[in-house]
């Protein structure tokens, strides 16, 4: 309890500094912000578009593929948000060495290396993530029941965990390669598949989605369970589980490579 | 003419070197680009199976793979970000260095673009071509491309080409005003990848933005290749469509030649 209380103040003495580092470029944060607005804007109006010439997509209506759409930026958006340091450690920290900093601090090397670093540009993801939902909410497309509410909580985080798990596996294998950024810009690209429905891909796509880079259990499927009522327990339930099994993993691989982590030399 | 082609080759030989030494990112970088395509490959797939009509704004579900997968391998070929290049070499002062040394600036991004192009075209575009070709006529039952059609395309894609490098040239100079770059370039390719038709053919916008965009440089990028390819462009239309691309390349040369001397006259170097 005592080291949590530590680890929060901390965090919040890394934030400020952060933001004070920010605060010197205001346009530089407005111009992330756009850029994933915009970003977000244009699957929006594909999906306007598309759903101009078609009435449902596999059952799907426009204003639920909306509510996915957008459920699937809210996890996205916390991990971004947070833990985006993660891509420093896959493509530069091993090979210049500057992991040693961290090394030397008596804390957390996962705290460490995400407490550097809050992503602002993120606010975008959030933003249209949270409209879309809001959205969905107000014209009846997912109706609201206070369990319903904290399901949606617990899912959103787990899906963030799962993100994050995903990061830094990926990160974690700079240990062994260097640089993993093309390992993890793949696997992060497997994400955007994410956004739809999956039953719209080939078999093998969809069991990649459900094991491997487990995607499908961020949004997709549980908004099965917000929006038709499936089982909690195969949809938020098996995201959960999901999360803590890819988290343990990831966790492990990384503890692993700071062993192997040899410097730079200088 | 010549001369300057012999000065400048240099830059684009170098870069196709170099990308040929790095074979492992490069194929990372092929499976990453498969990913796109298949997701908008399986969407198109779900959207026309939806559907009540065989056509979806002009066209037939096998028209619209072919357009999804070229319009994603074209822009890829096509689209080489110069824009990058000016924003390190701004903020590290090798501006500078290029200053003083008897050598166009944009023509050496141009050549190096050059280079990057020329590799992609050869490396995975051919493959993907022929594979898409095999695909197309066995599996989809649509006829060869005829030699002139090809022709068209390639003279084109090459306008593609210059249009989207002097376009991302006057880009670049947004380098001299921000310095988040990073930033800027999602906020291009967002735009572009909607402008440019990549992620929903032209034909699906209403009727006013369709009219909006014949007069931007976007449509001129990955649209017109794609559609001489597929042939829905026939004749004449195609020499109409090749001249509004050429037009576009020199208004983009001359905008990007009158920006730099604004921006020239702002350039502080730091040190030495």
């Amino acid at each position: 309890m005592k080291s949590l209380r530590r680890y929060l103040r901390l965090y919040r003495i890394f934030a400020v500094q952060y933001i004070k580092t920010m605060m010197q470029s205001k346009i530089d944060f407005f111009i992330g912000l756009g850029g994933f607005l915009i970003s977000q804007g244009a699957g929006i109006a594909f999906l306007y578009l598309v759903f101009e010439q078609i009435p449902s997509m596999k059952d799907w209506s426009f204003e639920q593929m909306l509510f996915i759409y957008g459920f699937a930026q809210i996890p996205r958006g916390i991990d971004h948000l947070l833990t985006d340091n993660l891509w420093m450690v896959s493509w530069q920290m091993v090979i210049r060495g500057t992991f040693d900093k961290y090394m030397l601090r008596p804390m957390n090397l996962f705290f460490q290396i995400v407490c550097e670093k809050i992503q602002m540009d993120a606010l975008g993801e959030l933003l249209i993530g949270m409209i879309l939902v809001a959205r969905a909410v107000s014209n009846g497309t997912v109706e609201i029941t206070p369990l319903k509410v904290i399901f949606f909580v617990i899912s959103v985080l787990a899906g963030a965990v799962i993100y994050t798990s995903v990061k830094l596996f990926f990160a974690a294998l700079a240990f062994w390669v260097k640089d993993s950024s093309p390992f993890l810009t793949t696997a992060y690209e497997m994400a955007d598949f994410a956004k739809y429905p999956i039953e719209i891909y080939s078999k093998p796509i969809q069991i990649i989605l459900m094991t491997v880079l487990p995607f499908a259990f961020v949004a997709y499927i549980p908004s099965t369970f917000f929006l038709v009522n499936r089982n909690v327990l195969t949809t938020v339930g098996a995201e959960c589980a999901i999360a803590v099994i890819f988290w343990l993993i990831s966790y492990a691989l990384f503890q692993r490579g700071l062993v192997r982590y040899e410097s730079a030399g200088n | 003419m010549l001369k300057s082609f012999k000065i400048y080759w240099p830059f684009a030989s170098n870069q196709i070197k170099a990308n040929f030494a790095y074979k492992g990112s490069f194929y990372l970088y092929m499976l990453r680009k498969f990913f796109g395509m298949f997701i908008y490959y399986y969407l198109w797939m779900a959207i026309y199976a939806s559907s009540t009509s065989d056509v979806l704004g002009g066209f037939t579900k096998n028209e619209m793979i072919m357009y999804v997968f070229m319009s994603y391998t074209i822009s890829d070929i096509i689209m080489i970000n110069i824009s990058s290049d000016i924003g390190r070499d701004v903020v590290d002062g090798n501006v500078a260095m290029n200053l003083i040394k008897p050598i166009n600036y944009r023509m050496s991004l141009v050549f190096r673009a050059f280079g990057i192009m020329i590799y992609k075209l050869v490396m995975p575009s051919l493959f993907i071509w022929v594979g898409l070709e095999i695909f197309k006529v066995t599996k989809l039952g649509m006829s060869v491309s005829n030699p002139v059609t090809i022709l068209a395309f390639f003279i084109s894609m090459f306008l593609s080409f210059l249009i989207y490098v002097f376009f991302d040239y006057c880009f670049g100079m947004l380098a001299f005003v921000t310095t988040y770059i990073f930033g800027m370039t999602i906020i291009k390719n967002a735009m572009l990848s909607f402008l440019t038709g990549r992620l929903i053919p032209i034909s699906f916008f209403p009727a006013v933005v369709q009219k909006i965009f014949s007069f931007l440089p976007f449509t001129a990028m990955t649209y017109v290749p794609v559609m001489i390819y597929l042939g829905k462009y026939t004749g004449e239309q195609i020499l109409l469509e090749l001249g509004k691309q050429l037009i576009w390349a020199i208004l983009l040369f001359l905008i990007g030649g009158f920006l730099w001397k604004k921006v020239e006259k702002r350039i502080v170097i730091l040190g030495g």
